[in-house]
């Protein structure tokens, strides 16, 4: 397989700059990609060779930072994840996220995005102040708790699911399955005890019941977060809430100490003496 | 520095046909959604003729029923048996996953990754198989008159 | 919180109970072969004969205006959520609630007045 060989690839990139006022338009530019080309790297060829005013956002190129989501022939991706061969097309067509408000060409508004996620309270709440002010020792959390949640804890905050999803397409005041998928992680966490805080906030119309289980946002999840379980597992603690059922256990408490204490290692010498 | 107001970016109601090349979940969601609006709008013009023409004597039921013997009407009726057929069974699907009985376990994300709702695909599957049986029975009763 | 889950609640026990009522009403209405194979003899059951005897019957009563009020309220909840899926404004939503709710009684009162005045004629 020839590894040197370049394809010219066309990128259909949708420009819009507010401040020359102009509406959103379709602008071509002709990329060469090789194999083991992203997407990401497609656009910085642009922004250094071709049109250095295209705007878009990345940081990591490693699929870990969230920055570089966007619509790829008309689905989510990553952009620094994407390989331009996986399309089998020469023709890609790049446009912002939807259901998030655009600032210039491929750059999203996230801000609102941010604030519902900052609603739901995304940290552990307790009831004990005085041991989360002054921590003695850990809390006690065994494996099985932890895989019960660990799953929704890898969530980037990209922004896809809420493009993928339909119900947030039309309804403005939906949350989103990101902010709902992160209420769940908290409120499945043993070590939390913020459950009537964060549901009034979650448990209304606009809230989880708005959720259809169309199951988008899982499908486009880069990392593979699955929020449609997350969510379904929130309307069912919410059911059971309120229909008290089920057991409500505690928080998780101090992990008890061991019993014998492991001997302290003496502290290494200095290799630079002091004088 | 002058302030940039963001452009508004929402799909709206296309949001929920066309968004992308996205899998069965999400037109069965559509579909439901669809049959259900459906079915209401059937609902009220059954509930006129079993109210005004029933009460009024049997000179109007029967020649209501002569008229809605139609084969246009037949056909009519039978859509709207399909769409409550399938509004049921996949009602009853939604019911179990949404309440987290039809969906996996959470476990951490191991790449390639699969969601919950791709793992219990063959449930749905099954469900749809169900549907599609049930509009045959119909199709026998409606379209071609019974055995 | 708690009206909003009751309201969502609702929707799937009348969802259940609506495949149930309505899957007797479907089959008796239109399977009558199937039912004539299982020894169940209706007779044309949307002639007028026999609308009027099942209509002298309580049971029957009950069971159209059981499945009505199940019906409208699963229907009607239903077209509220998805009208406001649409809007966001707060005023908005108090009125389609409003008018989705005085739309259902008045319904559920006219065709709930019918079989039980057919009862006795």
């Amino acid at each position: 397989m020839d590894t040197q060989k370049t394809e010219q690839i066309t990128f259909r990139v949708r420009r819009y700059d507010p401040e020359k006022g102009t509406n959103p338009h379709f602008q071509e530019f002709t990329v060469p990609s090789g194999r083991g080309m992203t997407v990401l790297d497609g656009l910085i060829y642009i922004k250094e060779n071709l049109d250095s005013t295209i705007a878009f956002r990345t940081s990591c190129r490693m699929a870990i930072c969230g920055s570089c989501g966007m619509l790829i022939n008309n689905y989510p991706h990553l952009a620094c994840h994407t390989q331009i061969e996986e399309f089998h097309s020469n023709r890609l067509t790049l446009k912002p996220l939807p259901n998030f408000p655009v600032i210039k060409d491929l750059v999203v508004d996230l801000i609102p995005f941010f604030e519902i996620h900052k609603s739901i309270k995304p940290y552990v709440l307790r009831n004990d102040s005085e041991e989360m002010e002054n921590p003695t020792a850990e809390f006690g959390q065994s494996h099985q708790a932890l895989e019960s949640f660990l799953q929704f804890t890898y969530c980037i905050k990209c922004g896809i699911c809420i493009s993928a999803c339909p119900t947030s397409a039309s309804d403005k005041l939906f949350h989103g399955p990101q902010a709902l998928a992160q209420c769940y992680r908290y409120c499945a966490d043993n070590r939390d005890a913020g459950e009537p805080e964060r549901f009034p906030v979650v448990g209304t119309d606009h809230g989880v019941w708005h959720c259809h289980l169309a199951g988008a946002c899982s499908e486009s999840c880069p990392k593979g977060v699955d929020p449609a379980l997350a969510i379904q597992l929130l309307k069912r603690r919410l059911v059971s809430r309120t229909l008290g059922l089920g057991k409500k256990e505690p928080p998780a408490s101090i992990a008890p100490q061991p019993a014998q204490a492991k001997p302290k290692l003496p502290f290494p010498e200095f290799t630079v003496k002091q004088s | 520095m002058r302030q940039i107001r963001p452009r508004p970016n929402y799909l709206g109601v296309g949001g929920w046909v066309w968004a992308g090349n996205y899998k069965l979940e999400r037109y069965l969601y559509i579909l439901h959604r669809v049959t259900g609006l459906g079915i209401l709008l059937f609902l009220l013009v059954h509930l006129i003729v079993t109210t005004f023409f029933r009460i009024q004597g049997q000179a109007v039921w029967d020649s209501a029923m002569r008229f809605l013997s139609n084969p246009f009407f037949k056909t009519g009726e039978y859509l709207v048996a399909v769409a409550f057929v399938f509004h049921a069974l996949n009602g009853l699907r939604l019911i179990l996953q949404e309440l987290g009985f039809l969906m996996a376990k959470p476990i951490p994300p191991i790449y390639p990754y699969s969601d919950s709702l791709r793992k219990k695909r063959p449930w749905t599957m099954a469900i749809i198989g169900i549907i599609m049986v049930l509009c045959l029975v119909f199709f026998y009763d409606f379209i071609v008159g019974g055995w | 919180m708690r009206r909003y889950t009751y309201l969502w609640l609702m929707q799937m026990v009348t969802g259940v109970l609506i495949a149930v009522l309505l899957g007797i009403h479907m089959v008796m209405q239109h399977l009558e072969d199937i039912l004539r194979f299982f020894g169940v003899n209706l007779n044309d059951p949307a002639s007028w004969n026999s609308m009027i005897e099942r209509s002298r019957q309580a049971i029957w009563a009950g069971i159209y205006i059981a499945l009505l009020a199940v019906v409208l309220y699963h229907a009607l909840n239903g077209l509220r959520n998805v009208i406001l899926e649409l809007t966001p404004s707060a005023r908005t939503e108090r009125v389609v609630t409003r008018a989705i709710l005085a739309f259902g009684i008045i319904v559920f009162a006219w065709a709930s007045y019918v079989p039980i005045a057919l009862l006795s004629r």
